[in-house]
C-alpha cells in the first residue's frame, strides 16, 4: 500500500468527524509519511509499519465517542442504556405477567360480542316464529306455545341483545383505553418521563 | 498479546518518553517502536486523545532538515497522570513477577 491510497483509507474511515479535525489527524500521518521518507524508507514499508488505516480510523471514531460525556453525551447514553434495560426487563415482565391475563380478557371480549348479536337474533327469530310457523306449518312448529308469549319473548330477547351489545360497546372501551393507558405507562417507564 | 494491555502499556510509554523531553510525533513513534513491538499508527489517536484530555500540548517548531514539525510537550496534569500509571504498572508487574518466580505464598 502506498501512501496515497493509506491516507485514502483512513480518511473514508474517519467518515463523519468534522473536517477540521480530520485535517488534524490525517497530517499527523502525512508528516509520518514525510519523515519516514527523509529516513530512506519506502512508502510501502512506512505504511505496513503504521498498521492498517481503517483500524486506525476506527480508534478515532472509538475515541470520538469516548469524548461525548464532556458534551452531555454521557447523560444520553447512560440514559439509552437505562432505556434498554427498561425495556427488556418490561418485556421479560409483559410476556410473563401481562400477556397471559391480557390474552384472556381479548377472547373473553370476542365472546362477549358474540353473544349480543346473538341474543338479539335469537329474539328476532322468535318474534318472527309464529308467523314464519302459519306460512309453513310443515317447516316450523312453535310447540304449543301461544304467538303472544313468542313475540313478547322475542322482543324480550331482542331487546336483551341490543343492551348486551352497548353494554359490550361501552366495556370495549374501557378495555381499549386500560390497553392504552398501560402502553403509554410502557413508553413511559422506557423513556422515564416524570 | 492483549490488545487492551498493550494500549495501556503504550500510554504509559508515551506518557513516560514525554516527561523526559518533548517529542514529534515521528521520533516518539520511532522510540517506542525501537523496544515495543506495535503498529506505529496507534501512536497518534493516542496522542490525539491524551492531548485533548489535556495531557499534553502541542506546538510547531520548523527544523533544520525539512518541513516543520508537530512536538508534543507533557502539562503538568500529565505529568501526574504518569506518575499514576507508573506506580499501578510498578506494582502490577512486581505483583506478576513475584508469582511467576513462585515466591507468592498460598
Amino acid at each position: 500500500m502506498n501512501k496515497a491510497r493509506f491516507i485514502a483509507e483512513l480518511r473514508r474511515t474517519l467518515g463523519r468527524m468534522p473536517e477540521k479535525e480530520r485535517t488534524e489527524v490525517l497530517y499527523d500521518y502525512e508528516e509520518h509519511f514525510r519523515m519516514g521518507a527523509a529516513d530512506g524508507r519506502t512508502e510501502e514499508q512506512i505504511a505496513a509499519s503504521l498498521g492498517n488505516p481503517r483500524a486506525l480510523g476506527a480508534s478515532y471514531a472509538i475515541d470520538t465517542l469516548l469524548e461525548m460525556p464532556k458534551e452531555g453525551g454521557a447523560v444520553r447514553a447512560a440514559s439509552v442504556v437505562r432505556a434498554v434495560f427498561a425495556s427488556v426487563s418490561l418485556t421479560f415482565f409483559n410476556a410473563i405477567f401481562v400477556l397471559g391475563p391480557f390474552l384472556g380478557l381479548v377472547v373473553l371480549m370476542i365472546a362477549m360480542w358474540a353473544v349480543a348479536p346473538a341474543l338479539a337474533l335469537s329474539g328476532v327469530a322468535l318474534f318472527f316464529a309464529p308467523i314464519a310457523g302459519a306460512i309453513l306449518p310443515a317447516w316450523i312448529s312453535t310447540g304449543g306455545l301461544s304467538t303472544a308469549f313468542l313475540m313478547f319473548a322475542g322482543i324480550g330477547l331482542a331487546g336483551l341483545g341490543m343492551l348486551a351489545g352497548i353494554g359490550m360497546w361501552q366495556l370495549s372501551r374501557l378495555f381499549v383505553k386500560m390497553i392504552a393507558a398501560y402502553v403509554r405507562f410502557n413508553a413511559r417507564v422506557v423513556a422515564r418521563r416524570k | 498479546m492483549n490488545i487492551q494491555f498493550k494500549k495501556g502499556v503504550l500510554e504509559l510509554c508515551t506518557l513516560v518518553l514525554l516527561c523526559r523531553k518533548d517529542y514529534y510525533g515521528y521520533e516518539l513513534v520511532q522510540a517506542i517502536s525501537r523496544n515495543v513491538d506495535i503498529a506505529e499508527g496507534t501512536v497518534y489517536p493516542l496522542l490525539r486523545r491524551l492531548t485533548k484530555e489535556g495531557y499534553f500540548t502541542t506546538y510547531i517548531q520548523e527544523s533544520a532538515e525539512g518541513p516543520a514539525r508537530k512536538y508534543y510537550q507533557i502539562t503538568e496534569k500529565g505529568k501526574e497522570y504518569q506518575a499514576v500509571l507508573l506506580e499501578e504498572w510498578t506494582r502490577f508487574i512486581g505483583g506478576v513477577n513475584t508469582l511467576l518466580g513462585g515466591e507468592a505464598t498460598a
